[in-house]
């Protein structure tokens, strides 16, 4: 009898754990004594969640024709000077290697840089009047997370005869073997390297309209991504918007890339902008 | 889109950007008949800019067996089992380009290559057309037929690369129309390598970001050929700069086999790229194959060059080459030598436009022995 009791109070226990989020109609910034980058942490509990549907990027070539990701689930915290925002979407496959033909899943979110009722257009905003993006890349967790930086991490089976930054001439870990691998990897050579070891799955972003995504030098976000049995759970964390108070909305917007659609740049699901308030502690 | 004028399928057409020529537009001529396949054209290539981590699979030039031949796989069969092809009227393209075929919420209509596709980069070599029947290698000419096709960049008049990145990441160089990705600014979408049609540009999975032949622009701005250029075992290709047809320069040697002579066309114009890699085409292939690679010109280009013989300009021109490192901007012959000179007139190369042949007796009286092997 005393088991039986002992299994009731389990069960009501785990329940109330498990209880799902309250369901907002915007995306609520709540107070957090402390913020974390991890999407299963207690303290995503309690913050409200915001549905947001996705749309097609149909605006501007290259455009995504066809639907993939339906929706993306929101829910923010902040703890008065960083804010940090969960992002949960459903996602069969695990893409996080980029190669010829292969696409990532990643995410990101947008916001106005001047926070106002007035906002820029929400399609990665307008000249003269900026966005700021911060990115998450499921590839570059997986860096984070430990992955190699070998040609065998991505194609185990690869064979490889010689590079010539590995001749015997250059010693190794030396300045000069550095210079000379630079040589052919363009991109490293210009501090662009897209992929390959990095200490955050995400960068942070500012856009004047389509095509103008450029690096952020002032951004410090952070951010970690997980999987769930079914998709991702992604924390992107980032300064709280300047301006924005319990007085003062502003708004923000999503987007989604699916891997396995090869949706990658202007190719991806979307939102506009929705309502962001900051609610004030209790 | 922009409406551009394309010299290589006669009429205007369609293009994402409006029509901007740059002051100079590199070309090269490569003679399909001199090729060997030897690969030595993709080592140079190889060796001096693609050995680093995510381009081993990197070919920004190779040398592929045609009909069955290709890298990556089928580049070509796939785009024009897409294409919305059509008949040319003359010199005249009545069909529609990959810009003017591009789907809804494209900018031009291309497939994307999966890795897998970079697989072989061989494959198909030395493969003919059909069946060789018992004790037909023995008989000339060949029932069989197959050719080599070298490949690099066409750093094209209308670029789908460029066209396509939604970044503009992709730039043409006003001083030699020279086609390059800005490794600054690209981020990987992989737009480019979708809508080339060649195939040439190459996305690398060490770097995130895609890569292509440059055309040894470094060398370009020294007045020097392209490292495949000057490796070449045949000397089946030619560098230099290529004028508008109605401003051909008959001293200009690229402006002469293509616009005068006619005997080096573009590869797929049909495509509507305009590219700047203009080929002489086989001499023993079925002209409805040339004429799907190379345009209508194929059978008199063909025609042409076979009575090079008898035509001691065309003759002299294809003697320059593979003589020189130097870029020779302009040519002329002399009699029985045939010269190639810089912008300033100063002669790089002079060369006699036959062999003097010299026949050595088989047998040397003076040291009383036989000089050869085989007598």
């Amino acid at each position: 009898m005393r088991r039986r009791h002992l299994s009731c109070l389990i069960l009501i226990l785990s329940a109330a754990c498990t209880r799902a989020p309250r369901l907002a109609n915007d995306v609520e910034v709540v107070p957090a004594p402390k913020l974390t980058l991890d999407p299963n942490d207690a303290a995503w509990r309690n913050a409200p969640e915001h549905v947001a549907k996705l749309l097609l990027q149909d605006l501007v070539e290259p455009r995504l024709m066809k639907p993939s990701t339906a929706e993306v689930r929101v829910q923010a915290i902040s703890n008065g000077t960083e804010v940090a925002f969960r992002l949960s979407w459903l996602d069969p496959t695990v893409n996080d290697q980029t190669g010829p033909g292969r696409m990532v899943d990643s995410c990101a979110i947008q916001l106005p840089q001047v926070t106002g009722k007035d906002s820029p257009a929400p399609q990665m905003g307008e000249a003269g009047r900026v966005v700021e993006i911060t990115m998450w890349r499921a590839d570059w967790q997986a860096y984070v997370n430990g992955r190699g930086d070998t040609i065998r991490d991505v194609y185990p089976n690869a064979a490889i005869d010689h590079y010539p930054f590995d001749a015997q001439s250059l010693e190794k870990g030396s300045a000069a073997q550095a210079e000379m691998a630079k040589r052919y990897a363009p991109a490293a050579a210009v501090e662009n390297r897209r992929v390959g070891p990095r200490k955050t799955p995400v960068e942070d972003l500012v856009a004047n309209g389509p095509g103008s995504l450029s690096p952020n030098p002032t951004g410090s976000s952070d951010g970690r991504g997980s999987r769930s049995k079914d998709g991702w759970a992604v924390v992107i964390q980032r300064r709280l918007p300047e301006r924005l108070s319990p007085k003062v909305r502003s708004q923000v917007a999503f987007a989604v890339w699916e891997g396995s659609q090869h949706e990658a740049g202007a190719r991806k699901m979307r939102t506009g902008w929705i309502p962001l308030s900051l609610k004030e502690s209790k | 889109m922009a409406r551009v004028f394309n010299w290589q399928i006669g009429r205007e057409m369609s293009y994402w950007y409006p029509e901007s020529r740059p002051q100079k537009q590199f070309a090269a001529v490569f003679d399909t008949n001199k090729c060997i396949a030897c690969q030595t054209c993709t080592l140079a290539c190889k060796t001096t800019w693609t050995s680093g981590k995510g381009q081993e699979y990197m070919l920004w030039n190779n040398v592929e067996s045609k009909p069955y031949g290709s890298y990556p796989q089928a580049w070509d069969l796939k785009l024009l089992d897409m294409l919305n092809a059509g008949e040319w009227d003359g010199n005249v393209y009545g069909g529609q380009t990959i810009f003017e075929s591009a789907p809804a919420g494209e900018r031009v209509m291309g497939w994307r290559p999966e890795d897998q596709d970079y697989s072989y980069p061989n494959v198909g070599e030395d493969d003919c057309a059909g069946q060789v029947n018992h004790g037909a290698l023995m008989s000339l000419p060949h029932m069989q037929w197959f050719f080599y096709l070298a490949r690099i960049c066409n750093h094209c008049s209308n670029p789908a690369c460029l066209a396509a990145c939604p970044r503009g990441s992709i730039y043409k160089r006003q001083e030699d129309g020279i086609v390059l990705v800005d490794q600054s600014k690209c981020r990987g979408y992989q737009e480019c390598v979708r809508a080339c049609p060649y195939k040439k540009v190459f996305f690398n999975p060490m770097t995130g970001t895609s890569e292509k032949c440059i055309a040894c622009y470094p060398k370009i701005e020294q007045g020097l050929q392209p490292q495949c250029f000057v490796n070449c075992i045949g000397k089946i290709r030619m560098a230099g700069f290529i004028n508008r047809p109605e401003k051909a320069q008959g001293d200009n040697p690229v402006d002469y086999l293509v616009h005068i002579k006619k005997i080096a066309l573009p590869l797929f114009p049909q495509y509507g790229l305009e590219p700047n890699v203009y080929y002489i085409p086989p001499v023993h292939v079925p002209s409805s194959f040339n004429r799907q690679l190379f345009g209508p010109g194929a059978d008199a280009a063909v025609a042409a060059y076979k009575n090079a013989p008898k035509d001691p300009d065309l003759a002299a021109l294809l003697c320059l080459f593979g003589c020189t490192e130097s870029i020779m901007t302009h040519w002329r012959r002399q009699g029985d030598w045939v010269s190639g000179s810089d912008d300033k007139g100063k002669e790089l190369v002079k060369v006699p436009v036959k062999e003097p042949v010299i026949i050595r007796p088989a047998f040397d009286p003076k040291q009383q022995i036989v000089r050869i092997n085989c007598p």
